[in-house]
């Protein structure tokens, strides 16, 4: 029962990943400052999974690309 | 936290499975490491070289299914494709790509292949 | 001021009861014109993609559609202060205009199909494999050979696109019959049959669902997923220009040239 649970909830999360990642009304410019410019940590599904500790354990590791602080 | 919008299946696993395996929820990165740039290149170059070898075998496959192919031709057109593809595996495995990685997204067209 | 943007509404009055987004902040109604657009103030410049921000901000956009027309806006889509959002508003009036009178009322579901495309393949060539030992061909040189494994593969292949196609086609005449509009992807994946989106009116979701039913009675070897009510992320239309793109990862193939070019000098060359 738990790991039903818990495979719907990765299920649940794709699809509405692959849908406000991807999706909706994209707009760029100067005077937005999104994912273009801003690289997100984005770790995959498996670690999006993960709880709230093991997330804050990760803060510490490998970034994928820099991080631009918007001026 | 409640949502509205419901994911329903009885196989979560295998869905999830499937997904992950076009998971490309944000757009790729060029990265300017000079290793990278040499690799993205060599990508680009064979991904180009894979499609006119793909189409050209489609091609020669139309022709061997129309029959009209003579013995002699189908025997160059079978040496020809078979050099090419050794050779491919040769390349992509000099540049360490994947055949998953020989692709080319282009939006609202779909991969490339 | 950093503006998280979670969607353009068909509404310039200010949302009804609170709704919360990211870092517990308030969502408010900025007006423009007859429309609007819904942010919340953000204290932290970058909001990971992590299980809680992206719910938060699902969440905010389903609370919006119990009352509100609303197209939804790409996860992390921050502007700078209120001109910001002003300024893009102004841009874009027309084509938020455009799609909010098409999405009026209308919600979107997702439909997902795995096939036992292994089976199907099996079955396929079993059944060509039959028809060969009818007609035995001389074995030939090696060159031959490979012209006839790929032959046998590209046969396979086509067969197996066919009857995908087949099955497809079925299920979308029954699903169709309820929907505005629909997206299909073929066989994203092998054993991905279909990877569908429809537009459906509100007041057609339970028939919809009830066609989606229908349909899965029958297919004891299919598995389904079927998603939504969702507001309609894939029927957004913007024009394709410079700024606008309704799927991020547009990028066409000359464009990707060139940054190739660039990055190892061969424009120079």
């Amino acid at each position: 029962m738990h790991n039903v649970a818990v495979k719907s909830k990765e299920v649940t999360l794709l699809e509405i990943l692959d849908r406000i990642l991807n999706k909706g009304v994209v707009v760029s410019g100067d005077i937005v400052i999104s994912v273009a410019d801003v690289d997100l940590i984005y770790l995959g599904l498996k670690v999006l999974l993960s709880s709230v500790e093991t997330m804050e354990q990760l803060r510490g590791a490998p970034i994928v690309g820099p991080m631009q602080e918007p001026t | 936290m409640t949502l509205n919008s419901v994911v329903e299946t009885d196989f979560p696993k295998e869905f999830v499975e499937e997904m992950q395996k076009t998971e490309d929820v944000l757009p790729e990165k060029i990265d300017a490491n000079p290793e990278n740039v040499e690799k993205g290149l060599a990508k680009l170059v064979l991904t180009l070289i894979e499609l006119i070898r793909k189409l050209l075998e489609k091609q020669a496959m139309r022709r061997v299914e129309a029959d009209s192919l003579s013995e002699e031709e189908i025997e160059r057109v079978g040496e020809t494709l078979m050099k090419l593809e050794n050779k491919m595996k040769e390349l992509k495995q000099i540049f360490g790509l994947k055949d998953e990685e020989l692709n080319l997204n282009l939006g609202p067209l779909g991969d490339l292949m | 001021m950093r503006l998280y943007t979670y969607g353009i509404i068909d509404s310039s009055n200010q949302v009804n009861e609170p709704i919360y987004g990211l870092e517990g902040a308030c969502v408010y109604n900025i007006p423009y014109c007859d429309i609007g657009a819904v942010v919340s103030e953000l204290k932290e410049p970058v909001q990971n993609v992590t299980r809680s921000s992206v719910l938060a901000h699902e969440e905010v956009i389903e609370r919006l559609m119990e009352y509100f027309t609303v197209l939804p806006v790409k996860f992390h889509t921050v502007f700078d202060g209120r001109d910001g959002v002003l300024s893009m508003m102004q841009s874009y009036y027309k084509d938020f205009k455009n799609n909010l009178d098409r999405l009026r009322n209308k919600v979107e579901f997702g439909i997902k199909v795995i096939w036992p495309a292994d089976k199907v393949k099996k079955r396929i060539m079993n059944s060509q494999k039959k028809n060969e030992r009818e007609m035995p061909v001389p074995a030939g040189s090696s060159n031959k050979k490979f012209i006839r494994k790929k032959f046998e593969e590209y046969k396979t292949n086509k067969e197996f696109e066919e009857k995908a196609n087949k099955f497809i086609n079925v299920m979308d005449i029954f699903f169709s019959k309820f929907a505005a509009e629909k997206k299909l992807k073929k066989l994203k994946t092998e054993n991905l049959l279909l990877d569908a989106v429809y537009l459906v009116e509100k007041d057609k979701q339970d028939d919809f669902k009830e066609a989606f039913e229908h349909i899965k009675g029958p297919h004891t070897s299919f598995k389904f997923l079927f998603s939504g009510p969702w507001p309609a992320y894939n029927f957004v239309i913007l024009p394709k220009n410079s700024d606008l793109l309704k799927d991020s990862k547009q990028e066409d193939l000359f464009d990707k040239v060139v940054q190739h070019q660039e990055l190892v000098g061969a424009d120079k060359i």
